[in-house]
């Protein structure tokens, strides 16, 4: 057994033990309210009401973002990152503005993934398919990637011992792996629920533990005062969030995240549209004050706390107490809390940092958790289901997804493994930089949803051409691409400072899909009619 | 509240959200960024960094929209009626 980090005493390893527990126990109950159909492992039988559904589409939005990388950001940068949390409002907004129309259409014509939608429209397509598909994956991947390195940071800051951070990412992964293999959806809404809960106290606690730290609201805004003028403006300590970037990474980012597959698949699964409606404004309440009042204070007051240094090379490094790499920014609120909550307050702040540790668990297991469910809907209905085996039972297809979640834990366990021991090979970066990396694959979904649920002109072809020359641009700019020789890296570096590269691969897939849907033939007018009405006509769902 | 109506004040609290990003994250920042280069550059409103009390503004613009959306625009009558959740 791991020994603990001594301000916490044993009181790690009770309160872990039974967060662990309830997550086996809510698995076993989903598997024996289970029906056996695709329909019901996929979406829960199309029934979630509005608590479950704004628990769940929060605790998929949340990840390890919000609790490691946000405060590591405004650790690193300062107060511009706070206005990072504006892109909740717009994310609200989302939810209901496209979830409702999807929701309606999913709800009419049977669909599960984002992908029965999209080729049903445009018509059947196997490339269209398998590209929406590849976009689900290349966002799952390192969105899964993240949240299990997430285990580890937390592991390595919880637990003492050479081996802390490699059997925190194996535990964390493994158990996520098996209730959402066991328990389908149902599971993943249920445990997405509490540990929804789990999260935003952890935020708010956080925050608040950061500002009684440094003394009060009045001592924290008086340290505020004293940072570096750097921190306290745009563009930030590193110059990197310019309000162009800002503006682009909320805006692209805050519509991407929410019609990523997981999300798409959350408002097919939605009960009503009043249940979307009501999501919205609890996102939007709950999670901006979780983000602008918690968090974020962390971060701030971190930087008042662990003053910034520079290395030799006169590159920003967060303080040595939190971390030695430029890695370790991700690290400030599990610092502030282990360092200051159980000497302010005993016992009691003991058991508050643990609850805001299982919260970071919670956080990084929800995500995952969503993220591995619907990547195995994406590859079991758009690709077995269509190339391998169109015959197969709904029983065959619900083990074959069970199959792919065993297959992309392993794959994103063994992803973060060698990363972190290889010195050659290290795509794994702050957990922001992952993320957005995630987001900008997922926002190559944004024209064709557009266009199906409000604008209507597009054809197959330009979706097909569209989101292939925005995928390739999100891999030109990516850590994944090789070195193509100096002058490109230089520009390649240029252009990703300017704004987002989602935005800039959004802007090759838009103009493309624009100029060939000018010269190829649109879907079939009566279907596109009968889209337009069904997505605007409530029904199913009436009494 | 008739579709007609409801159609154009969706617009609307569209234009003006859109507006609130331009101006709480976007370009408009500018108006209000303090130089560190320049010396007497306001880094503090009302005691708290300037930047931040600027998010707060325009969080709470964004949340009058979400929620006149809610209460109007996003009530459609098909929705009224469906079953309790």
């Amino acid at each position: 057994m791991l020994a603990v980090t001594e301000p916490l005493g044993n009181i790690p390893h009770v309160i872990l033990g039974l967060y662990l527990l309830m997550l086996v126990w809510f698995s076993v109950l989903a598997y024996r309210r289970s029906r056996n159909s695709e329909e019901d492992y996929y979406l829960a039988g199309r029934e979630q009401g509005w608590l479950v559904s704004s628990l769940t589409i929060m605790a998929t939005f949340f990840s390890s973002y919000a609790l490691l990388g946000a405060p590591g950001m405004a650790y690193r940068d300062g107060v511009v990152f706070a206005l990072f949390s504006l892109n909740v409002p717009f994310a609200g907004a989302c939810i209901y503005a496209l979830g409702a129309r999807i929701r309606r259409l999913g709800r009419a014509r049977g669909y599960v993934t984002p992908g029965d939608m999209i080729c049903d429209y445009y018509g059947k397509s196997s490339p269209l398919r398998i590209l929406v598909a590849l976009v689900g994956v290349l966002y799952t991947v390192p969105y899964v990637v993240m949240q299990i390195q997430a285990g580890g940071i937390l592991s390595q800051q919880m637990f003492v011992g050479a081996h802390a951070y490699d059997i925190g990412i194996v535990v964390l992964a493994l158990i996520t792996m098996g209730y959402v293999m066991v328990g389908g959806m149902r599971s993943v809404a249920w445990t997405d629920t509490v540990q929804g809960f789990l999260l935003m106290l952890g935020m708010l606690v956080g925050g608040t533990a950061a500002v009684i730290v440094l003394g009060g609201p009045s001592g924290f805004l008086e340290s505020l005062s004293k940072l570096p003028h750097e921190s306290l403006s745009v563009p930030g300590t590193t110059g990197f969030w310019t309000p162009a970037m800002l503006f682009t990474v909320c805006v692209f980012g805050a519509v991407g995240s929410i019609i990523q597959p997981a999300q798409w698949m959350r408002f097919y699964a939605a009960r009503s549209t009043r249940t979307l409606r009501r999501s919205a404004v609890i996102f939007t309440v709950a999670l901006t004050l979780c983000y602008l009042f918690g968090v974020m204070l962390v971060g701030l007051g971190g930087q008042a706390l662990y003053p910034l240094t520079h290395d030799d090379a006169g590159k920003l490094m967060p303080n040595p107490e939190v971390g030695t790499t430029a890695r370790g920014f991700d690290n400030i609120l599990v610092v502030v809390i282990k360092d200051h909550l159980p000497r302010l307050m005993g016992p009691v702040g003991a058991v508050l940092a643990t609850l805001i540790f299982v919260a970071i668990m919670a956080a990084a297991m929800s995500t995952s958790d969503s993220n591995l469910h619907a990547t195995s809907a994406l590859l079991t209905r758009d690709v077995y289901d269509r190339f391998v085996r169109p015959n197969a039972s709904q029983h065959e297809r619900t083990w074959v997804g069970r199959l792919v979640i065993a297959g992309c834990t392993i794959a994103a366990l063994v992803l973060v493994l060698v990363s972190r021991h290889s010195a050659r090979f290290n795509p794994v970066g702050m957990i922001i930089r992952m993320g957005l990396l995630a987001i900008a694959f997922s926002s190559q979904l944004i024209p064709m949803t557009l266009d199906i649920l409000f604008i209507r002109r597009g054809t197959r072809q330009g979706a097909e051409a569209g989101t292939l020359v925005g995928i390739l641009i999100v891999l030109v700019f990516s850590p994944l691409m090789p070195p193509l020789g100096k002058a490109f890296a230089g520009v390649l570096r240029d252009l990703r400072c300017t704004i987002d590269i989602g935005t800039w691969a959004l802007g090759g897939n838009v103009a493309v899909f624009f100029l060939v849907s000018l010269f190829t033939r649109g879907p079939d007018p009566a279907r596109v009619r009968e889209f337009a009405r069904q997505m605007t006509e409530e029904k199913g769902s009436t009494s | 509240m008739p579709h007609r109506s409801r159609k154009t004040l969706g617009i609307i609290l569209t234009v003006v959200l859109l507006v609130t990003m331009f101006m709480g994250v976007g370009p408009g920042l500018r108006l209000i960024n303090p130089d560190p280069q320049r010396p007497g550059s306001a880094f503090s409103l009302f005691g708290l960094p300037t930047v931040y009390a600027w998010g707060l503004l325009w969080y709470a613009v964004q949340l009058i929209i979400i929620l006149v959306a809610c209460f109007t625009v996003w009530r459609t009558d098909g929705d009224e009626n469906a079953r309790g959740d």
